[in-house]
């Protein structure tokens, strides 16, 4: 009897402190980005413009219909590429204007998301996608995780990054969003509010899903379908002129691509390329990209000029780096003819489960002295 | 002696046979009736069996008898020479002399400082290989890789011996096919074949009987030129095709069956060792699946950093024969910070041999289609990045020779050109000399590996996770 009261004391004593060292450890539950103009909880700040920063304007006490409080903030894109850029951006830093020349940011370890609400003014805007993270500079952000595209409808949404296992440490950029001309040829009106750092003890990491078929590289130029950004410009990339909207006899929908490749070695590689990646710019540095497993070919119709323009290689797959392709298929060399034609990448039996390259193309000076300009549409997974 | 074995073999045979009345069912029950078994048995296979009584003379006897019985069952039916067995599940092993062989080997070169690779190592009265092959065996390499013979037989088999009976060490041999010959290799030519094919048969005929020798590989990554990247040739009848895409179909096909027909000839002469298929990537294996049937294996040269990705999968979706990593590995200079990293080169070689192991033919989760790899490469080679000033062949260059994203550390070098090619070496060489020969210095690599080797644990990783 007396051991059983000996216990009972010692679990009296220990279990209120153990209680305060849970809530303790549990610490905050949000971290707002952005709540409403001038609120004390706004950690962030809506400095870093980027692109065409002449292309926006920011209204952050837009009191039409907030989601919540009393304002919201309205972004306006004209998409006249004032920068000559084809896109624009915000991020929210801390402190403002950091591009990572400061030591600033936040700890933001325990937090598991970050959501936040938007709306298009009309719906069909079309954000090319939103971002925690990713300033590099001297002291870089620990995390960089990229969504999108996305397309914006005309009431309010809440979207939802995971960053369930991502290093949170140092957070500067605290979020972002990017939108393009392409995407939005007419330009857009949309709303952001409510956004916020969520730590929430019952969310999964996010792992990949299978993606659908059919699956666009390139549909049109206007289509959060586009999944991938014409953003690897290889070899002598000088010599590479690139429209993503050319309504040049287009295969299918309003548009298609248009490639001027002038074949003059502005770069002394004697040839030229461009990957189609997801992110942007990722050379296999970023663990992004999409399974699409579900594949079993790559089809895209092509065509010349003026017929018999020769390209070396069209391609999927195949970036190698930390993160690697998970496989690689080609065609060529292939002569292309005046008339549409379709070509296909055959993926039977590819391990298509992880790409960041969804498509390429590379030609050279030696079979094109005089340059080539061809045109592509509907380049897809099938 | 035999028939003495014989009996005595045949008189313990009887003795366990005549326990009649401890045989055991096939489910591992007692036949009714029968005694469990007690203190003084123990169960031999399904009987049971009595513990003899014994001692002195009879006890040595019976064990040095049941020794001998486990040594000549093992052999009755061993079946010698080096070949490739395709097991049930369709996985492949490399079989010498009857027992699973996994190649951990290294492409060997050892040019000293201040020479380039015309220097003639197998006439070199120091005998680099000694010093090397006694390294190599403490670090656990079973095998090395030539990719050419030397003229003179005698000093080849003198290096194949001494890494055999010294260290058991086995040699695969290659032969570059004429890869290199001026202006091209001109593989649908009927005379430049055959006399390619007479200096591969001559040097199968003069080393086939080596008790080191562990196979041929055919060329090194040939089949570029089928592309038109390296040393391109053409035929008449290719040239009259238009469509570039059937041009290099055509040119793979007469490559690849030149390949098959000296796979062959080899096989008449040497049915002991198996003959490999040196091949760059598995560019043109659709072609060689077609044309190629007749080699054993594929010997793969195959720099992707980290992880091999969907190789393995991806050669028995296409052409479904065993794989030898035959050239691989990672050099050690880091040349964005400009120094040397031998924890890069150490963490990437762990990597790729941790792959190798996981489709090795007697692991279930993998392929089951690979034999083991030979690393590029055993020591530095200090002549390779300016090869034409011999002045430089002294110095240990820091230049790179060209760019690799899946090298991933030093990437950021200047025009990404990240792979040192004077730095591959898993040993160092010191310019300083030691029995005649520049001091060998390993590296964390040899040392690793060693490690891995000795007691290999698999690390299941995704493919695209990071380190």
């Amino acid at each position: 009897m007396k051991k059983l009261i000996m216990v009972m004391l010692a679990l009296s004593l220990f279990v209120p402190a153990f209680a305060a060292t849970e809530e303790k450890a549990a610490g905050p539950k949000e971290f707002m980005v952005y709540l409403d103009k001038n609120a004390k909880d706004n950690h962030f700040i809506p400095s870093g413009w980027m692109g065409d920063y002449g292309d926006i304007k920011m209204n952050d006490q837009a009191a039409d219909k907030p989601h919540a409080g009393t304002s919201s903030i309205q972004f306006i894109y004209s998409a006249k590429k004032a920068q000559n850029q084809g896109w624009a951006g915000i991020y929210w830093q801390n402190p403002s204007n950091n591009w990572g020349n400061k030591k600033g940011g936040f700890d933001l370890t325990g937090m598991t998301k970050v959501t936040f609400w938007a709306r298009g003014a009309k719906g069909g805007e079309i954000l090319q996608k939103v971002m925690v993270g990713g300033i590099k500079g001297t002291y870089p952000d620990t995390v960089s995780v990229e969504m999108g595209p996305i397309e914006l409808t005309a009431d309010w949404k809440q979207y939802t990054i995971n960053l369930v296992g991502k290093d949170l440490s140092y957070v500067n950029g605290g979020f972002g969003w990017t939108v393009t001309a392409d995407l939005n040829p007419e330009g857009c009106t949309f709303y952001i509010d409510d956004i916020k750092y969520e730590a929430d003890p019952d969310l999964k990491p996010e792992s990949k899903k299978q993606e659908d078929m059919p699956f666009y590289i390139y549909a049109d130029r206007s289509t959060a379908k586009n999944h991938f950004i014409p953003s690897g410009w290889m070899g002598d990339y000088g010599d590479i002129k690139y429209d993503g909207s050319s309504k040049e006899d287009a295969y299918l929908g309003d548009t298609c691509i248009k490639i001027i490749y002038s074949g003059q070695g502005t770069q002394g590689a004697r040839w030229a390329g461009i990957f189609w990646q997801n992110p942007a710019n990722n050379w296999g540095n970023v663990d992004a990209g999409f399974d699409l497993s579900k594949t079993i070919k790559l089809t895209f119709w092509a065509r010349g000029a003026k017929g018999g323009e020769r390209i070396e290689e069209f391609k999927v797959g195949g970036i190698m780096g930390e993160f690697s392709d998970s496989d690689s298929a080609t065609i060529g060399p292939v002569i292309l003819n005046k008339e549409w034609t379709q070509y296909t990448i055959d993926l039977k039996g590819k391990d298509m489960s992880y790409i960041i390259g969804g498509f390429a193309w590379s030609t050279n000076v030696d079979n094109n002295p005089e340059g080539a300009t061809f045109y592509l549409d509907e380049i897809k997974f099938e | 002696m035999l028939t003495t074995t014989r009996k005595a073999l045949h008189s313990i045979w009887m003795k366990l046979n005549s326990n009649k009345n401890r045989i055991k069912t096939r489910d591992g029950s007692q036949l009714k009736g029968e005694p469990s078994p007690k203190k003084g048995q123990f169960t031999f296979g399904l009987r049971t069996v009595p513990k003899i009584k014994t001692t002195g003379y009879r006890l040595i006897w019976l064990v040095a008898c049941s020794f001998l019985l486990v040594f000549i069952l093992s052999n009755c039916n061993v079946k010698k020479g080096v070949y490739i067995q395709k097991l049930e599940n369709k996985y492949y092993r490399l079989m010498v002399n009857g027992k699973p062989y996994i190649v951990k080997g290294v492409c060997y070169n050892p040019i000293p400082i201040g020479s380039n690779h015309e220097y003639d190592w197998w006439s070199d009265p120091n005998k680099p290989w000694i010093v090397d092959g006694k390294l190599m065996k403490q670090m656990g390499i079973n095998t090395i890789r030539l990719y050419q013979t030397h003229e003179d037989s005698n000093e080849v088999k003198q290096v194949i011996r001494d890494l055999y009976n010294l260290y058991g060490i086995r040699t695969l041999l290659g032969d570059w096919l004429g890869f290199w010959e001026y202006p091209c290799p001109f593989y649908g030519d009927k005379k430049f074949q055959d006399k390619v094919k007479k200096q591969v048969l001559e040097m199968v005929n003069l080393y086939k009987d080596e008790p080191g020798l562990l196979g041929w590989i055919l060329g090194n990554e040939n089949n570029y030129s089928c592309l038109g990247q390296v040393n391109p040739w053409s035929t008449p009848e290719v040239d009259l095709e238009p469509d570039p895409q059937k041009q290099k179909k055509m040119r793979a096909q007469i490559y690849y069956s030149f390949i098959n027909d000296i796979s062959k000839a080899v096989h008449k002469i040497d049915p002991d060792h198996p003959v490999g298929l040196g091949n760059g990537e598995l560019i043109g294996l659709d072609s060689a699946n077609q044309f190629c049937q007749d080699v054993d294996f594929v010997a793969c040269i195959i720099y992707r950093g980290k992880t091999f990705g969907n190789l393995f999968r991806s050669l028995r979706m296409t052409f479904d024969k065993p794989i030898l990593l035959a050239e691989f590995g990672a050099d050690c200079y880091d040349a964005y910070l400009k120094k040397e990293d031998q924890n890069m080169q150490a963490f990437f070689l762990e990597q790729q041999w941790n792959q190798i192991y996981e489709n090795l033919g007697d692991k279930k989760n993998g392929e089951g289609n690979c034999l083991g790899g030979t690393i590029f490469e055993w020591a530095d080679e200090w002549w390779k990045h300016t090869q034409d000033s011999p002045d430089s062949w002294k110095e240990h260059d820091t230049g790179a020779g060209w760019s690799s994203g899946s090298y991933y550390f030093d990437i950021r070098a200047e025009k990404n050109m990240n792979m040192n090619e004077e730095w591959f070496g898993i040993v160092a060489l010191s310019p300083e000399l030691e029995n005649g020969i520049n001091k060998r210095i390993p590296r964390k690599a040899y040392y690793v590996l060693r490690e891995f080797w000795k007691k290999p644990v698999i690390k299941k990783a995704r493919n695209n996770k990071a380190k």
